[in-house]
């Protein structure tokens, strides 16, 4: 038996909990009474959530986990909700938190699940799991259900809703700021730019000392900037569009905001400055390809129409280039290979919910699909597909096996059948019985023997012949003459006899009690013979039926598994069409973009053509 | 140019959203599903196993355990039953760590005759001080009818700030 260091019963589910936060703080110990629910911790410890859930379902099965019952459902709703089985880990909860688990633990239970359905995009059942929070929730977990409520809402288009739950948000803390950003949106979308503008101007004026603040300050600023020059206020605009970073994530699109609001103020040649600093950059940008199209018009509107013309020739060509590329990593992701080169590089026994694809491989696809990976709906869809691969490359190696097991039956059963004949004729030759019969009888004669206190009954071989030659020789007629020699003969005979009788009657006891032991020897090693014969033929007739269950259990599994197996190769043809049809969405979103700023080039050229030929004319 | 576009959570195209969503969350049901019926079916192929490779009857299984195991850091366990090697098992980290926090390792299983067996486990990895350490310990393994399940325990002397192995059965 261990005394491990483990959790307590209750606080199984937050040592689960815990390995999301990467961090414990419980210190109690248990004991770990069944090795079998020792071995569920020993896979769920390393995170390899799907053994550790199939061995706690076999050990629950056998009734192997018994002294560990009331933690080990517990453990199973944490081990599903590890795994990402987050409805089978929902329902254990539902029957299980209520009663069994500190308010704490419990609290941190529908948190977690709420924040796993709104991933998943369950947000009524996020909100059902929100509501079950009480109050026992740690700050830092509470501000992000607060966060995660606020989410909700504007997810689901109640903005006044959301604006009063992050008005309310009063501290300080680095949340605080997430919070502004997104009580600015709330009111951005619900239409309130002049308030969105104040909460948004002051994050966009904050001190950032963390890469994760600037970011957010640069995010605030660029929406705060667009916000105003859609409501006609660029000269105000150009203030927070300055403030983000030039080299950062929202650079090309404050760039590209800076000019226009100079473009709106008709100050087109400060507007040339930005976004002439955008064709350096990447194409693939919406911003760069827009300024592509805007420093064009600038010098359209500035009279110079020649470098006007050679800009959108060159845009035209760019567009051109760049929609090919994107119709070739159209058909590659159609090609239905993609999904799997993304996740080449990953075990494929990485089973655990909490797992990210960090890395998009090096190519097109992965330039394309940068700002893809960071949404949660591709990062949920791609988790399922290689969950679905995991439990496909299972399924394989198990028909496999199922039909080693298969072997090994009729290799069992033509064993039993080639030995049988010659057990049971082994068996037929040993009569034990008999045996058992003799021993009872050679006990009743030793009864008989130490009654009479029949000495000689016991003598040895040699005693019983030396006994017998001393009779016959006493016998003799010889002897029975008067002769000296005869008499002297007799009289050593009688004390040969004498000595023997002596001897015989002496040990007579001992004789009879190392007989009588040896004699219980046999009997109880006849009983041990008998009981291994009886088992032996059970087992020799229960082994057909013995079997015959196996191959029953293998039969109704095999095409269990055949059947399983068609629906998980179906869902993840299913899945991948999913992920397929979303980047591909992304992508044909791009090259639509593309296509019509083509367009608008190539109108805007043919204008500057007619232009041209209308002065040439006029000229002559 | 659309101010909206530049806000985190900004939703350009309700509909499609919702029904991107719907999509996502019918596959996710389903993914569910399979998930569930796929880890049940293990466990059905898990238990079909054992009971074709390991009858009740034979059956030992041997499970490595750690109490504290603050002054070994181990390495592998070797097994040998009647003189006979039957497992020699090499502990990456992660699985000692596992076991430090309190996990059974089923590092052997085998099918024995009812009678006397005599077991030797040898620990082998890194006492105190960072030394090479090798113990062994033995155990007279007495199988009768039914499963027996053997415990292989590394445990902390504190007195004697030394590692202790321990075999025995598990009760």
């Amino acid at each position: 038996m261990i005394a491990a260091r483990l959790l307590m019963i209750a606080s199984c589910l937050s040592l689960v909990l815990a390995t999301v936060q990467a961090a414990t703080d419980d210190k109690h110990t248990i004991v770990v009474k069944d090795p079998h629910y020792g071995e569920v911790l020993f896979y769920f410890y390393q995170e390899e959530y799907f053994p550790a859930i199939v061995r706690l379902l076999a050990a629950e099965k056998q009734a192997r986990v018994e002294q560990h019952a009331d933690e080990a459902e517990l453990l199973r709703g944490g081990l599903y909700l590890s795994y990402g089985n987050h409805l089978e880990a929902a329902a254990i909860f539902e029957r299980l938190l209520a009663s069994n688990v500190s308010p704490e633990v419990r609290d941190r239970t529908w948190f977690f699940l709420a924040k796993i359905w709104y991933q998943r995009g369950y947000f009524d059942e996020s909100q059902q799991a929100l509501d079950k929070i009480k109050a026992a929730l740690p700050q830092n977990l509470r501000r992000e259900a607060t966060m995660l409520q606020a989410q909700i809402l504007i997810d689901t288009l109640q903005f006044d809703s959301a604006i009063a739950l992050l008005q309310r948000w009063d501290d300080d803390s680095d949340w605080a700021g997430y919070a502004k950003f997104n009580l600015g949106v709330a009111l951005v979308r619900s239409g309130r730019v002049d308030s969105a503008a104040r909460i948004l101007d002051g994050l966009g004026s904050i001190s950032a000392n963390s890469e994760e603040l600037t970011s957010l300050r640069d995010k605030a600023n660029l929406a705060l900037g667009y916000a105003l020059i859609q409501d006609g206020q660029p000269t105000a605009a150009k203030t927070p569009l300055q403030r983000v970073r030039l080299a950062g994530p929202f650079s090309n699109k404050a760039l590209l905001g800076v000019g226009w609001a100079d473009a709106e103020l008709e100050r087109y040649h400060r507007a040339l400055v930005p976004w002439m600093e955008l064709r350096s950059r990447d194409l693939l940008d919406p911003a760069v390809q827009e300024s592509m199209l805007a420093i064009p018009y600038a010098f359209a509107k500035l009279d110079s129409i020649s470098q006007s013309a050679d800009h959108y020739l060159n845009a035209i060509e760019a567009f051109y280039e760049e929609i090919n590329r994107i119709d070739r990593t159209i058909a590659h992701i159609e090609s239905g290979d993609l999904f799997d080169e993304f996740l080449a590089d990953e075990p494929l026994d990485s089973t655990g919910w909490y797992w990210r694809l960090e890395k998009l491989p090096q190519g097109p696809e992965g330039r394309y699909l940068y700002h893809l990976l960071a949404t949660h709906e591709f990062q949920e869809g791609l988790k399922n597909y290689r969950d679905l691969r995991y439990l496909y490359s299972n399924l394989d190696d198990w028909q496999q096996s199922i039909d080693v097991f298969e072997n090994m039956l009729d290799t069992r059963r033509l064993v039993y059948e080639a030995r049988t004949p010659r057990s049971r004729s082994a068996l037929g030759r040993a009569d034990v019985d008999s045996l058992v019969a003799r021993t009872r009888e050679f006990d009743s004669t030793l009864d008989n023997i130490e009654r009479s206190g029949d000495w000689l009954a016991l003598a040895n071989e040699r005693e019983a012949r030396m006994w017998g030659e001393i009779a016959s020789l006493e016998s003799a007629p010889a002897l029975a003459s008067d002769l000296t020699e005869a008499a002297d003969v007799l009289t050593r005979l009688r004390l040969l006899r004498g000595v023997l009788q002596w001897r015989l009657e002496r040990e007579f006891k001992d004789r009879l009690s190392r007989v009588r032991r040896s004699l219980r020897q046999t009997s109880e090693a006849l009983v041990e013979t008998q009981r291994s014969r009886r088992q032996v033929e059970l087992s020799m007739r229960g082994q057909p039926l013995a079997l015959d269950g196996l191959s029953r259990r293998v039969q109704s599994l095999k095409p269990r598994i055949t059947g399983l197996k068609i629906r998980v190769a179906d869902t993840m043809v299913e899945q991948r069409t999913y992920l397929q049809n979303i980047a591909i969405d992304v992508l044909r979103a791009q090259k639509e973009r593309l296509d019509i700023y083509t367009v608008q080039a190539r109108f805007a050229l043919a204008a500057i053509y007619d232009l041209a030929a209308t002065v040439g004319a006029a000229t002559e | 140019m659309n101010a909206d576009a530049a806000m985190a959570g900004s939703r350009s195209n309700e509909g499609a959203e919702t029904e991107s969503r719907d999509r996502f969350r019918a596959l996710d049901r389903d993914v569910q599903d399979l998930k569930t019926e796929v880890l049940n079916i293990n466990r059905d192929l898990l238990l079909l196993e054992e009971e074709l490779l390991f009858p009740a009857n034979s059956q030992v299984a041997f499970f490595v355990s750690m109490d504290i195991g603050e002054y070994f850091d181990l390495d592998s366990v070797n097994l040998k039953i009647d003189g006979k090697e039957v497992a020699n098992y090499l502990y990456t980290e992660r699985e000692v760590g596992a076991l430090q926090r309190g996990g059974v390792h089923r590092v052997h299983m085998a099918n024995l005759k009812t009678g006397e067996h005599e077991l030797i486990a040898v620990f082998t990895g890194r006492g105190p001080h960072g030394r090479d350490y090798r113990r062994g310990a033995t155990m007279k393994i007495d199988k009768g009818i039914g499963a027996k399940y053997i415990e292989l325990e590394i445990t902390d002397r504190v007195r004697k700030q030394q590692p202790e192995f321990v075999v025995r059965e598990w009760e």
